[in-house]
């Protein structure tokens, strides 16, 4: 929020405003950026900022990491990977929203089962990414004209390559994703044991 | 798929058969594109080492282009007046080299017929000298078309590898944004494997090359072999061409030796030096550089090289192997999800 807002706001809640200016230099120059009124498109870095993979980069990786991403758009509807197909990359929803789905049983079946919807500032496709010869487990379609923010594994190497610490920092934020989901099975099979056990000891 | 997403497909399959078609017609300057591609490959882990985290990446490409480009071009410009004097000579030496080898024949036969009892009615020196004497005129009367060439490449080679150093984030990010979204994934990755494979394979091959060049130059130099430089350039050169190289280096240092006061013994030592160097190249620089990046059967090599030399001559003879490693992966992809589908 810029300081002429915090003050408005501030004056339109009643509290007192001082009457002296408190704001850090650099944060003044950053808000009063004569360009800014020209991009009213929340830029990548922004975007990433509130992405939960990234929490442990500093602004600056994050500047760098948006270099290694391939911005692709797609329509209504569109496929952006279907159950099977080899995969290489990791992506980001950064307008949109996609629908996930799952057990294509045949080719003459569309899609699948409807699994779940992920929308903007969500993520999906991370196997892609870290297993050597990836095979997607569901199809993925647009649920809206969407943009994707992708990452894949030549970019990977290049990130590692070139930049170490920060290839090193998202290997291990895209780890604690897949050790989530995981952890997330092994609740959702218990439990489903559990229910089967349940069931069957009933007379 | 929709009318949309078809069309697109259509249009970038339509915009690749275009190019391959043009680079076809036009081989003056898909050639030289070539080499700057090559050189570009090799030069940019270097330049990307150079380049990570400054903001004068423009001045330090030109840099490496004006550098790379003036260890190319001085010894070439110096080079050109010597080839032409050098090969005129050895045009006029010709009839002394025919002679030796007529009287090295001559005393073949000779033994032959005390061995055998056989008269051998054929003499493959003067067919050979005669074929030799034909192509040196021909070489010496396209020497102006290869001077002017020389100067075209010389003006195309930096301009496009500028234009790689400079250009080719944003030109491949054009490229990359042209691929539909069906194909996009495998395309992108296919793309990086072939650049790195093919990237990877030429700058192995030259150090290859060049360590083996210095070993006989090396070796040539100890046992005081005539021109020992120039018969270890060559063979280095040669050696970049699989399996078959060391052979074609090998034959200037046979007629050299042949010419030799004492032609066994600098017949035997020169013959030794290129066994070891070529053992040596075999046994330990092969397989830790070049076998690891293509990962190909000998004979399927053997069989590449010969269509690649049916294609595109000596240049067709080196870049083919990378290309069939490509291919390799490709063809992989394709049997992996097809059998998927199955």
């Amino acid at each position: 929020m810029s300081y002429e807002k915090e003050q408005m706001e501030r004056n339109i809640r009643g509290e007192a405003i001082n009457d002296r200016l408190d704001i850090p230099l650099l944060r003044y120059l950053w808000d009063a950026s004569p360009l800014a009124f020209l991009s009213n498109k929340e830029s990548y870095h922004d975007f990433f900022k509130k992405v939960s993979v990234l929490n442990s980069f500093s602004d600056n990786e994050v500047r760098i990491f948006t270099k290694f991403l391939h911005r692709r758009e797609f329509f209504t509807n569109e496929v952006i990977f279907r159950q099977g197909d080899s995969g290489y990359g990791f992506y980001f929803i950064y307008n949109g929203a996609v629908n996930i789905f799952s057990n294509q049983q045949n080719q003459s079946e569309e899609w699948g089962e409807h699994v779940i919807r992920l929308e903007r500032s969500q993520y999906f496709g991370e196997m892609g990414l870290l297993e050597e010869f990836n095979r997607r487990s569901a199809t993925v379609v647009a649920a809206e004209n969407t943009v994707l923010l992708g990452i894949f594994k030549p970019d990977l190497e290049k990130m590692l390559e070139l930049h170490p610490v920060m290839g090193a920092k998202f290997l291990r934020e895209t780890a604690l994703i897949m050790a989530n989901r995981m952890g997330h099975l092994t609740r959702d099979i218990v439990a489903l044991k559990k229910r089967l056990k349940e069931l069957e000891a009933k007379p | 798929m929709t009318k949309i997403q078809k069309a697109k497909l259509y249009l970038f399959f339509f915009i690749l058969f275009f190019t391959v078609v043009f680079a076809i017609i036009f081989p003056r300057l898909t050639l030289p594109f070539g080499f700057s591609y090559i050189i570009y490959l090799m030069c940019k882990p270097l330049t990307r080492r150079l380049t990570t985290g400054t903001r004068k990446q423009r001045l330090i490409n030109l840099g490496v282009v004006l550098i790379g480009m003036s260890f190319l071009v001085i010894p070439l410009v110096a080079s050109i007046y010597n080839l032409d004097t050098d090969f005129s000579r050895l045009m006029t030496q010709l009839p002394e080299v025919q002679s030796i080898l007529q009287e090295k024949f001559f005393g073949m036969k000779v033994k032959f017929f005390e061995k055998f009892g056989v008269r051998l009615n054929f003499d493959p020196v003067v067919f050979l000298v005669s074929k030799l004497e034909a192509q040196g005129q021909v070489i010496l009367a396209g020497f102006p078309d290869f001077l002017s060439s020389v100067f075209e490449w010389m003006l195309l080679v930096p301009m496009f590898l500028f234009f790689f150093f400079v250009e080719s984030k944003r030109f491949n990010e054009k490229l990359l944004e042209a691929i539909p979204n069906s194909i996009f994934e495998k395309t992108y990755v296919l793309f990086s494997q072939f650049n790195t494979k093919f990237g990877e394979y030429i700058m192995a091959k030259f150090i290859e090359a060049s360590i083996l060049g210095g070993l006989v130059t090396l070796g040539l130099l100890i046992v005081d072999f005539p021109y020992p430089f120039v018969l270890g350039f060559v063979a280095g050169i040669t050696n970049i061409l699989p399996y078959i190289g060391p052979v074609i280096g090998y034959v200037p240092a046979f007629f050299v030796a042949l010419l030799s006061k004492d032609p066994s013994v600098s017949m035997f030592a020169m013959s030794m030096i290129f066994v070891i160097a070529n053992l040596i190249d075999m046994v330990l620089v092969f397989p830790l550089l070049v076998s690891k990046i293509v990962n190909l059967n000998p004979i399927v090599v053997v069989v590449s090289i010969i269509i690649g030399s049916q294609l595109a001559g000596v240049v067709g003879m080196i870049v083919i192997i990378p290309f069939i490693a490509f291919f390799k992966l490709l063809f992989v992809e394709i049997y992996k999800d097809l059998s998927i589908q199955l």
